[in-house]
């Protein structure tokens, strides 16, 4: 998966920011979405980047992989997204 | 895991800022630049007050102008637009473009329509813009060559179907005025027969020509419920198929507002100078002598500039301060 064409990632202090040039819609990250975002990359599905993420963070409770799965989601449905 | 996401307001002429928490960014995420002041035509309204011989005489030089560009893309600004007087008559126009498209930057031009000859929009799309806006004031003949001096309605359309051909993303912004304020729901249609996939509008300001020009121009309010009404049934007809985007606040409560919620957009000057806003004199930055973080720092500490939020109330008392806009007052 990757970004899509029209949206644009930067890294922030508090996170990053998401910007959908199209919509003129902007979306603030928190760090761990930026985390999320980071590992986004053509060829790469949503199971490996959990699997990544969870290389990087401890994950005792499947937190990081539940809010992943569900950011991931989110960014989808507001076509963030692209195969 | 994401918060604010925000829907963008319109600035009045239809130009959509950025609204994010500005203070926390380390850059502007929009800056828009108006590269040159000359223009092709001498549109009745033109808030710039642009037209043939009206460059300024200090625009950037090209060596400063893509000096400009490499901070902007050094710095991740995600989005630019160059506007005007009419972009495509600068002499570096697609240099510029090609450097931002080549960065990753995405970039929109907001033109007249009247330099889209086919091998410009193929080159456009080429290059990769994101999308141009052309401003069709009317849906018609008459209305549009009334209010685009010099102008000429079948050649923007032309340009228009030609930037589709290429394959080019097409906005269209509509300025409205007591004589073009009826074809709004016939501009909508237009937009969308001619594969628009955005449409902008909102009140047209109290400025630049438009001063010279009002007993011509100003709407009345009765006239604005109408067209207001219309952009609602028009959003509701097009949703999924385009998106009708209009501002129907007045110019005092949106500047209210950005008072307490600046956008995270700067305005660029074609000589460098960079302004708080469109719709306010407050000049916050000057490339030529100031490194891109300078200017975004002036521009977070201008919004609580006292000077800025007593124009805002200032405005309340009347409303035609906004024609001097162009005295610009340095902070």
């Amino acid at each position: 998966m990757k970004l899509a064409k029209y949206t644009k990632f930067r890294e922030e202090k508090f996170g990053g920011v998401l910007f959908e040039t199209r919509s003129e819609r902007v979306y603030s990250l928190n760090p761990t979405a930026a985390a999320v975002v980071r590992e986004i990359a053509p060829g790469i599905d949503e199971g490996q980047i959990v699997a990544r993420l969870k290389s990087r963070y401890h994950d005792a409770d499947g937190a990081i992989e539940r809010e992943a799965l569900a950011f991931l989601g989110e960014m989808r449905l507001k076509g963030l997204l692209e195969d | 895991m994401t918060r604010a996401a925000t829907d963008p307001a319109a600035a009045p002429q239809g130009s959509p800022p950025v609204e994010t928490g500005s203070a926390d960014l380390r850059a502007p995420l929009y800056v828009a630049w108006q590269i040159t002041n000359e223009c092709n035509l001498a549109c009745l309204h033109c808030i710039e007050e642009s037209g043939p011989g009206k460059a300024f005489r200090d625009e950037l030089s090209e060596r400063e102008v893509f000096a400009v560009l490499e901070q902007l893309m050094q710095s991740e600004v995600p989005y630019l637009s160059f506007s005007g007087g009419e972009p495509m008559v600068h002499g570096r126009f697609f240099e510029m473009v090609e450097y931002v498209c080549a960065r990753g930057g995405q970039l929109k031009i907001e033109t007249n329509g009247h330099f889209l000859s086919a091998e410009h929009c193929v080159r456009l799309a080429r290059l990769g813009v994101k999308a141009v806006q052309v401003s069709l004031d009317g849906a018609s003949r008459e209305t549009f060559n009334r209010m685009r001096v010099r102008g000429d309605f079948d050649w923007a359309l032309a340009g228009i179907r030609r930037l589709r051909e290429a394959g080019v993303p097409v906005e269209i912004n509509y300025s409205p005025t007591r004589f073009n304020v009826h074809e709004i729901g016939a501009a909508v249609d237009l937009a969308y027969q001619l594969g628009a996939y955005s449409f902008y509008s909102g009140r047209t300001m109290y400025t630049g020509n438009a001063v010279k020009t009002w007993r011509l121009l100003g709407a009345s309010e009765e006239q604005y419920a109408t067209f207001f009404a219309t952009l609602h049934a028009k959003t509701e007809e097009y949703r999924g198929r385009m998106r009708v985007y209009f501002h129907e606040l007045g110019l005092l409560e949106e500047l209210r507002y950005r008072l307490q919620h600046p956008a995270a957009l700067l305005i660029v000057l074609p000589n460098g100078l960079v302004k708080l806003i469109n719709a306010l004199p407050f000049v916050c930055g000057d490339f030529r002598r100031q490194s891109l973080s300078e200017i975004w720092a002036n521009f977070r500490r201008g919004w609580q500039d006292p000077r800025v939020s007593r124009f805002i109330e200032e405005l309340a008392a009347d409303s035609r301060k906004t024609a001097a806009l162009h005295q610009w007052v340095h902070l």
